[in-house]
């Protein structure tokens, strides 16, 4: 990545068309180094989409525009299908698993770049935007490395017009690019591959635990998915902005929520946003009365946790969501909160803390399902946790390196607090202290950072 | 952007230096690779017999046990632990050329052998010993090509204390490259050890039967174009560990190696799985061998290769 940057900063010389040709190979080369097999199918899925959006846009027909359209829509649609959830289809439907079966193998970022993909050709269909004629320009909209294998999910609205611009370098940008990654790789190998080896050994042998310490396991989850999610996103906006692109917020504080919607409104932005304007808004919105709302609200959140995978408990975990969110609609008295809790504040009032808390609490009892092997599993372990059991003791404290994670944890949720206001917790942090106080703390982030890794933990989104 | 540059590499190089001089100092405490590999070197010309394998040969084989003053002093155990065939045939190919005495090699072939790669089991961190140690490349991660980059700070930081200070290495073998301590924590319990060993020899749904198949077919040709002849025994191991081990993929191993000795001339089998001979006295655990039981073992290999 630095001989990318050098290049596209000192030896494309400001030329956008090398900028942009550099920024396309180098996306290709990092997508072939993780698995070359299905650069094809990106390559694939760029071309017909790019040329699907011209035919749509030169059509001069209805009929000729949406059938564009759907050749799109199908295709890509129809590999996802294919990948992701051919053998899911098969299980669930009850066929002989050993004759139906395929061995597929899932395509890295498929979900993230099919996506992409399909918001510029729908972006096109509704004459949001014209199709994009250079193909360097599009491919790169499509593949930019940052974002290519695990997201933000970009809109063409957002993203090509920056492609499409000369970038000049700034460097208060880039220093800000490197603070996001440096807090990027902290929340991924400090906070979330920490969490794992709680979370993974509690849910691997859930039936030994009592039913507190498969709650701490989710909680101790909810840090991993955050970490390790939000870090990628966090490293993700940290490169791009240092190539001199801004993508999109992907996460924004979203365990400090009040409610569940609020909850969906910062986890995971770039997804939830993404099947709000092309599915819900689509479908009715809550233009048509509170039961049509929840009806959308319920296909929404379907094939939101049908997008994690196939399996049942992505859909379920999905759903229970959508049912926390539901009461709220039924009786028409949603809380549509504004800002951040207690922004412009230190403390939050008694009154905030109880609604984060509680909505932390339900995002945790959902993690369950996520994380468990299977429903059958999941139930178990919600007996497990309901029962006389949860009353006791968790069963990992009092070992020393729980009691080190959860300082750490403690002292992260702490600095989160802090820099919510901000897109990233440190964005701002000490910046009304002396400058060298900061780098010492930049310093020992990086320690910090080192001394952890060593285990080898993927990033989780990486298997969507 | 060149002050952006600057400052990034006045930021950043205190922690360069402080890895490179962690890099440095990891690398130069002495370890079995490092020792296995020089005495390759060394020898080169020397050596005669080459035991490969995993770790059933490390505590298995001690070319000081041999009753041949000949093959006591110019035979070589290159075996470590959780080496699987894919790095013996690295090794075979890196070294091979240079062993110009080399006459015999013994190979042992286990449960796991031709089902497990060390890339995609529990001990893929042993990789960047190879890369590091014996130069060999077979990693696309760059941490399996760094010390620094490969274990837990701490865990670097203790290993630095322990030599620098107290002067600890990290080599555990003899001379001749036959390992004398023992680690496993299950090494009094044969019945836990037993089990655990087998749960953790089983392919578990990966299976590299082709591809380490293919590997020990490398190995048996090159040699038989040099004219080295090739002992392949089944380990000896406890019935606790033997009652726990996979049918079907134990089946297919045996079967398989059986089969080799009928296409390659070179090449010759024994199984030593159930042997009686070996007794509870001769086990460390389950499924390793204590110094008795390698004295036995030794003994045996010795009687067939005269026999080759």
């Amino acid at each position: 990545m630095p001989i990318v940057f050098i290049g596209y900063w000192l030896l494309a010389k400001k030329n956008l068309f090398y900028q942009n040709l550099l920024l396309l190979f180098s996306s290709y080369f990092f997508y072939a180094c993780w698995d070359y097999r299905f650069l094809f199918f990106l390559i694939f899925s760029t071309s017909l989409d790019y040329y699907t959006g011209i035919k749509i846009y030169e059509s001069e027909s209805q009929r000729s525009r949406r059938a564009w359209f759907w050749l799109s829509i199908v295709v890509n649609l129809g590999f996802l299908a294919v990948f992701k959830y051919y053998n899911f289809f098969i299980d669930s439907l009850g066929l002989k698993a050993n004759l139906w079966s395929l061995k597929v193998i899932l395509p890295v970022g498929i979900s993230f770049y099919t996506f992409h993909g399909l918001s510029y050709v729908i972006d096109v269909y509704n004459q949001k935007i014209k199709p994009e004629k250079s193909l360097i320009n599009y491919s790169v909209f499509v593949s930019f490395f940052p974002l290519l294998v695990a997201g933000p999910i970009e809109r063409a609205t957002h993203l090509l017009p920056q492609i499409i611009k000369k970038r000049e370098f700034n460097y208060s940008k880039a220093v800000d690019g490197l603070r996001q990654i440096l807090w990027g790789f902290f929340k991924k190998i400090v906070i979330a591959d920490s969490c794992a080896k709680y979370a993974d050994e509690i849910f691997l042998n859930s039936t030994h635990y009592f039913g507190s310490t498969i709650f701490l396991g989710a909680f101790f989850f909810a840090f991993q998915v955050y970490g390790d999610f939000s870090g990628y996103s966090d490293i993700a906006l940290g490169v791009a902005r240092l190539f001199g692109i801004d993508l999109l917020q992907n996460f924004s504080f979203p365990y400090f929520s009040r409610n569940i919607a609020e909850f969906w409104r910062r986890w995971h932005i770039s997804l939830m946003s993404w099947f709000r304007d092309y599915l819900y808004i689509p479908l009715g919105g809550g233009r048509d009365g509170k039961w049509m709302k929840a009806r959308n609200i319920l296909i929404v959140f379907f094939l939101s946790g049908l997008w994690h995978g196939g399996r049942w408990t992505y859909v379920t975990w999905a759903l229970v969501n959508a049912f926390y969110m539901l009461p709220a609609i039924l009786l028409e008295n949603e809380k549509n909160t504004q800002g951040i809790v207690a922004q412009g504040r230190i403390m939050p009032t008694v009154k905030e803390l109880i609604s984060v808390t509680t909505t932390f609490l339900l995002t945790i009892l959902a993690y369950v399902i996520f994380r468990s092997k299977d429903l059958a599993d999941a139930f178990e372990n919600f007996t497990i946790i309901f029962s006389k059991t949860f009353f006791t003791i968790p069963q990992f404290v009092g070992s020393n390196s729980i009691g080190i994670t959860s300082f750490i944890l403690l002292s992260f949720i702490v600095i989160e607090w802090s820099g919510r206001e901000g897109q990233y917790a440190i964005e701002r942090l000490g910046f009304d202290l002396p400058k060298p106080l900061r780098i010492i703390f930049y310093y020992g982030l990086l320690l910090i950072i080192t001394f952890y890794a060593g285990t080898k933990h993927q990033f989780f989104y990486f298997q969507f | 952007m060149k002050t952006f540059i600057k400052k990034t590499l006045l930021f950043i190089l205190p922690i360069l230096l402080l890895a490179t001089v962690g890099e440095v100092l990891l690398r130069k405490i002495p370890n079995d690779y490092t020792l296995k590999r020089d005495y390759i070197k060394e020898h080169s010309k020397e050596i005669e017999l080459l035991i490969l394998g995993s770790s059933h040969s490390t505590y298995g084989v001690n070319p000081e046990y041999f009753s041949s003053e000949n093959l006591k002093t110019k035979s070589f155990n290159a075996s470590n632990i959780s080496q699987t065939i894919d790095y013996d045939y690295e090794i075979f190919k890196k070294y091979g050329k240079d062993l110009t005495g080399l006459k015999y090699i013994i190979l042992p072939i286990s449960y796991f052998s031709l089902y497990i790669i060390l890339d995609s089991g529990d001990e893929l961190w042993r990789v960047k010993n190879y890369n590091i140690y014996y130069g060999m490349k077979k990693s696309s991660n760059i941490t399996d090509y760094f010390e620094i980059l490969s274990s837990e700070m701490l865990t670097n930081l203790k290993r630095l204390y322990n030599y620098y200070r107290f002067g600890m290495s990290h080599v555990t073998c003899s001379k001749y490259g036959w390992r004398m301590e023992f680690h496993s924590k299950l090494g009094v319990d044969f019945l836990e050890s037993g089990k655990a060993a087998a749960e953790r020899h089983s392919g578990k749904g990966e299976n590299h039967l082709v591809e380490n198949s293919k590997m020990l077919r490398e190995i048996i040709e090159i040699a038989n174009q040099r004219g080295v002849k090739i002992l392949l025994y089944t380990p000896p191991a406890y019935h606790t560990y033997v009652d726990n081990l996979d049918s079907a993929q134990l089946n297919t191993t045996i079967d398989y190696v059986k089969g080799l000795p009928n296409i390659y001339k070179n090449t010759s089998y024994i199984n030593l799985l159930s042997d009686k001979d070996f007794t509870k006295e001769d086990f460390y655990d389950a499924d390793h061998l204590n110094k008795f039981g390698a004295m036995k073992l030794t003994k045996i290999l010795e009687e067939a290769i005269k026999k080759l």
